[in-house]
């Protein structure tokens, strides 16, 4: 296993400790099912800042191939990963409702699973495993890197739990509307199904995330690859 | 599904017609399913039936006419989301130069988003590595009902006849990848894509992979049923 969705979130919305906070899930996930022997990394990307270079997500993982709980290739190289020319990217990669698990194996509850009008309310959602919650944190852009300075696609570099103080409508972020770029696993829904850069968040808060059907979780990748 | 055969089960009790209803539950459930009057999109309800033998793209496209009519849409123009190949003489038609320009609603109507053309083929680098809006609970047949993919109850009919590129755009070299230009049913081959987006490693809705053998049989062996998608061009 070389690529999982966290079974849990961190808990505390986009407030992740950080990508160190985020990587030291990964490995205490891993760790905890015997597979802490490899070096895990958060997919998430953080934007540029005064004195801070961007990261980006995919040149954090190594150069895979990666494969799933049960041992199914996600994708074979980052190209592959992420469409990198028009024929790849229109083929896609192997990652899947059905490939896209936890690290114990589990189908992450994906679009029209147990529907319930409850399924957006976060108290509802903390105490039902089963109900819809596919969307996985990246701030990404769809080529795997970060998106440009200005507009917060991170949560704040993964720092913030806040929520814009109007809750406008509308998936993007703006001028003081901390937000995240979502993908999602099962590779259904916001009008196009992109596994890592569909649509942004409505807050960062903990509550905010499952108004549109996340819980915080995200993609944790081993650094695959030569020279690793 | 196991509930709703039990609940029936308790309702109805002539077993020749639980029976019956149970066979019916899923691809061909038994109900009355009226589509929207925006549905501009389809997946056959069901095959011609002579494997890859459709009785070329006219014979495709009556098909789809024949089903929409049947279910309250025959008003629009409906076409088959097929290509064929050149011959001498003839040339290569690309299924996506048929369909018209969309967008597209499935016969639900406005609870999903339409498909775009430049989406659904990925025309720009960033919309392919999005994707389209084309997903299972997208393509439903004209009767309402979403195709049984990977992981769902048997058989898998998810495989739909395209002979087609990615892009949309016919094959060029000689390999035959349409069927002979959908009037084989026993040699030849079919390139097929998935309904459920996934599959043989790609999540390609149109261009997945070719079948061997262009048979009923043949199709079912690759989890397809000689299925395909239907566009209203008007």
């Amino acid at each position: 296993m070389t690529f999982f969705v966290t079974s849990e979130p961190i808990g505390d919305g986009g407030n992740l400790g950080g990508l160190e906070g985020a990587d030291a899930h990964c490995q205490t996930l891993a760790t905890a099912v015997g597979a802490g022997d490899f070096i895990w990394r958060a997919y998430l990307s953080t934007q540029e800042r005064p004195g801070e270079p961007a990261v980006n997500a995919r040149d954090r993982i190594g150069q895979g191939p990666w494969h799933n709980f049960n041992g199914v290739m996600i994708a074979s190289s980052l190209a592959h990963l992420h469409g990198d020319t028009i024929e790849l990217a229109r083929m896609g990669n192997n990652l899947h409702k059905q490939t896209g698990l936890t690290e114990k194996g589990a189908i992450v509850p994906g679009l029209y699973d147990f529907l319930d009008p409850r399924d957006n309310d976060w108290e509802y959602v903390k105490n039902t495993p089963y109900s819809n919650r596919h969307e996985v944190l990246t701030g990404s852009q769809p080529d795997g890197r970060a998106f440009p300075p200005g507009i917060d696609y991170t949560c704040n570099s993964w720092t913030s739990n806040e929520d814009p103080e109007e809750d406008a409508p509308g998936l993007t972020g703006g001028p003081g509307r901390p937000n995240a770029q979502i993908g999602f696993p099962d590779r259904e829904g916001g009008g196009n199904g992109s596994w890592n850069s569909s649509h942004g968040t409505r807050g960062c808060s903990q509550e905010a995330l499952p108004r549109t059907h996340g819980i915080g979780q995200y993609y944790c990748f081993a650094v695959t690859g030569e020279g690793q | 599904m196991r509930r709703i055969v039990v609940s029936i089960t308790l309702l109805v009790p002539f077993l020749v017609t639980v029976t019956a209803l149970a066979q019916g539950v899923g691809h061909h459930a038994p109900r009355i399913f009226v589509p929207s009057e925006l549905m501009s999109f389809f997946v056959t309800s069901e095959p011609i039936g002579d494997g890859g033998n459709l009785g070329g793209l006219e014979g495709a496209d009556a098909h789809c006419q024949r089903l929409a009519t049947n279910a309250g849409a025959g008003h629009r123009t409906w076409r088959a989301y097929l290509s064929t190949q050149a011959r001498p003489g003839k040339p290569a038609i690309n299924a996506r130069d048929r369909i018209g320009d969309g967008p597209w609603y499935h016969p639900r109507g406005v609870l999903r988003r339409p498909i775009k053309t430049s989406e659904i083929h990925g025309d720009t680098l960033v919309e392919a590595q999005r994707g389209a809006n084309m997903f299972k609970a997208f393509a439903l047949t004209e009767k309402g009902d979403e195709i049984n993919g990977v992981g769902d109850p048997l058989p898998n009919l998810h495989d739909m006849l395209t002979g087609t590129r990615p892009d949309g755009r016919a094959f060029t070299g000689t390999e035959d990848r349409t069927c002979n230009n959908w009037t084989s049913n026993d040699e030849g081959a079919a390139q097929v894509g998935h309904s459920d987006r996934i599959g043989y490693g790609n999540q390609s809705w149109n261009s997945s992979h070719a079948t061997t053998g262009c048979s009923q049989e043949d199709f079912a062996s690759w989890n397809g049923a000689g299925l395909f998608y239907c566009f209203a061009v008007d």
